[in-house]
């Protein structure tokens, strides 16, 4: 049983942190998409309303 | 330099914050400051969930809580997980797809009419100032810790900040720093389990079974069936949909990433619980037992880490309440401008901003006031969801799911809900504070009746309508 909660308890670690990594990347590229000119923007999917954030 | 160290990381921490902020721009119209253009990409809606969600309470709240109840509090929580996944499969994308929607009241309104609307704004912006005095609250006692202040300088400094930011840059600025603080937590905080695991339990993995077989049955001994069906019931209800929630799920860019955000941000929740618990159970065996529950991630992180690493995880404290409590500012103050004063007065693009950026300040100023009669952050927590629930959720899921809803219904339900919950929480708790003094959550105990009188006056409501 103790085996079972410490396995659990990493796992949680594990995607806690991958979870982070993730969203810092978005965040950068997210806060870099603002230095570059509106022409060097990706476009927007079929369903966009307005620009990326 | 012991005393001097934290405040520098702190200081540090501020300034990133600060330029992070400054990057997220200032918002220049109402569709950028209540749902930033409906352009959010799916990391930063699951992030800005998952930073809005982890406040206080599933963070020094859970780590509390795993310290007295051991495992106990991971069932409940795991019912806050399957609300999360629910809303991404069935709510969100519906609301998602809803046209010149801002907030929940302009669902509402939509789907019933203005009345519904103001009503539901309303009880949106009190229960965003409930909740933010609950996040101000505890800002106050990290910062406490942190300086030395007193309480209620330390509440003032981090609204004033947090209001700062959300005020110029609405939703954008709340999504970008909350991305922000959510990468600084959740790496950090798992991280210092594994080093408290590694370096600090003795006995290891032993130990950590043991301490967490004697607190889950300690936490099973001391709480009836009928307060952990309450307590399940309040996690699975009270926080659905809360406004800074719904703004997400309509300022996603997609439907689909609108609905993959909650579910993600779902099963987030099962690991983050899991690592909040943990930290709890391995504090027992590292400090005092008497340690109070709002009190224990503190007084570990005090015990555990080095002078700098103790420096960095407050900051991570500060931020895991800034996150919470921006979104709560920007929710309320969007709900203020679009739900009780648009329906009256027709406005131009520059008076809504600036009206929410008036709304943001003046719900902060609230929240600072009502953090000092918050009496813990777990019950403040509970009260803000005994009310949600009953008040709004009957009204807007039944609304997005049948063709024709009565008005007369939202508002019965909606006005049945909210006075249901306030006045038997009032009578409990004149019972438990001195008729029968006890030390009983009275929240979980409102939530069920005050829910099923809200869906009995929907009934009628529908009924009487249809007349």
């Amino acid at each position: 049983m103790e085996v079972v909660i410490l396995v659990l308890v990493v796992i949680g670690i594990l995607f806690a942190i991958a979870s982070g990594v993730w969203v810092a990347i978005a965040l950068v590229s997210a806060i870099t998409a603002h230095q570059r000119p509106p022409a060097a923007r990706l476009p927007a999917d079929e369903k966009d309303v307005g620009q990326d954030i | 330099m012991h005393a001097v160290l934290p405040i520098l990381v702190v200081a540090a921490y501020a300034v990133l914050l600060t330029f992070v902020a400054v990057r997220a721009r200032a918002a220049r119209e109402f569709a950028e400051f209540s749902l930033a253009k409906r352009a959010l990409p799916l990391a930063l809606v699951f992030g800005s969930l998952a930073a809005t969600y982890v406040g206080p309470g599933f963070s020094i709240g859970f780590v509390g809580r795993g310290f007295k109840s051991g495992f106990l509090f991971l069932c409940v929580g795991l019912a806050y997980s399957v609300q999360n996944i629910l809303v991404g499969l069935f709510v969100a994308p519906r609301l998602r797809r809803l046209k010149d929607c801002h907030t929940l009241g302009d669902a509402i309104g939509q789907k019933y009419d203005r009345k519904c609307q103001v009503v539901a704004g309303i009880i949106s912006v009190g229960l965003c100032a409930g909740f933010a005095a609950v996040m101000a609250r505890a800002g106050g006692v990290v910062l406490v810790n942190i300086f030395g202040l007193p309480s209620w300088s330390s509440v003032v400094i981090v609204v004033a900040v947090t209001a700062l930011y959300t005020t110029f840059g609405g939703l954008r600025a709340s999504v970008i720093t909350d991305a922000f603080q959510f990468t600084v937590f959740a790496i950090s905080l798992p991280i210092m389990l594994l080093l408290v695991f590694l370096f600090h339990l003795d006995g290891g993995a032993a130990t950590f079974a043991r301490e967490a077989s004697v607190a889950t049955k300690a936490g099973f001994g001391s709480t009836s069936a009928i307060e952990i069906v309450g307590l399940v019931a309040a996690f699975l209800l009270g926080e659905t949909l809360i406004p800074p929630y719904a703004n997400r799920a309509l300022a996603s860019r997609t439907t689909r990433i609108s609905r993959d955000g909650f579910i993600l941000a779902g099963v987030f929740s099962v690991a983050w619980f899991m690592v909040m618990i943990a930290l709890g159970v391995a504090a027992r065996s590292i400090i005092p037992e008497s340690t109070s529950e709002d009190d224990v991630l503190l007084s570990l992180v005090k015990s555990a880490m080095p002078a700098a690493g103790y420096a960095l995880l407050l900051a991570v404290l500060v931020s895991v309440v800034m996150s919470s409590l921006d979104s709560l500012l920007n929710a309320g103050a969007v709900a203020f401008a679009e739900d009780i004063v648009k329906p009256f007065v027709k406005l131009t693009d520059a008076t809504a901003l600036n009206i929410g950026r008036c709304a943001t300040i003046v719900i902060a100023a609230i929240a600072a006031v009502g953090a000092l009669a918050v009496p813990s952050i777990i019950s403040g927590l509970l009260i803000c969801y005994t009310i949600w629930a009953p008040a709004i959720l009957p009204a807007l899921i039944i609304g997005l799911w049948i063709k024709r809803p009565r008005p007369l219904a939202g508002i019965l339900s909606m006005g049945v809900g909210t006075l249901v919950a306030v006045i038997l929480w009032i009578i409990l708790w004149i019972i438990f504070k001195f008729i029968y003094p006890t030390e009983i959550e009275i929240a979980p105990l409102v939530i069920i009746p005050a829910l099923v009188s809200a869906l009995l006056a929907y009934v009628l409501g529908h009924w009487i309508g249809n007349w």
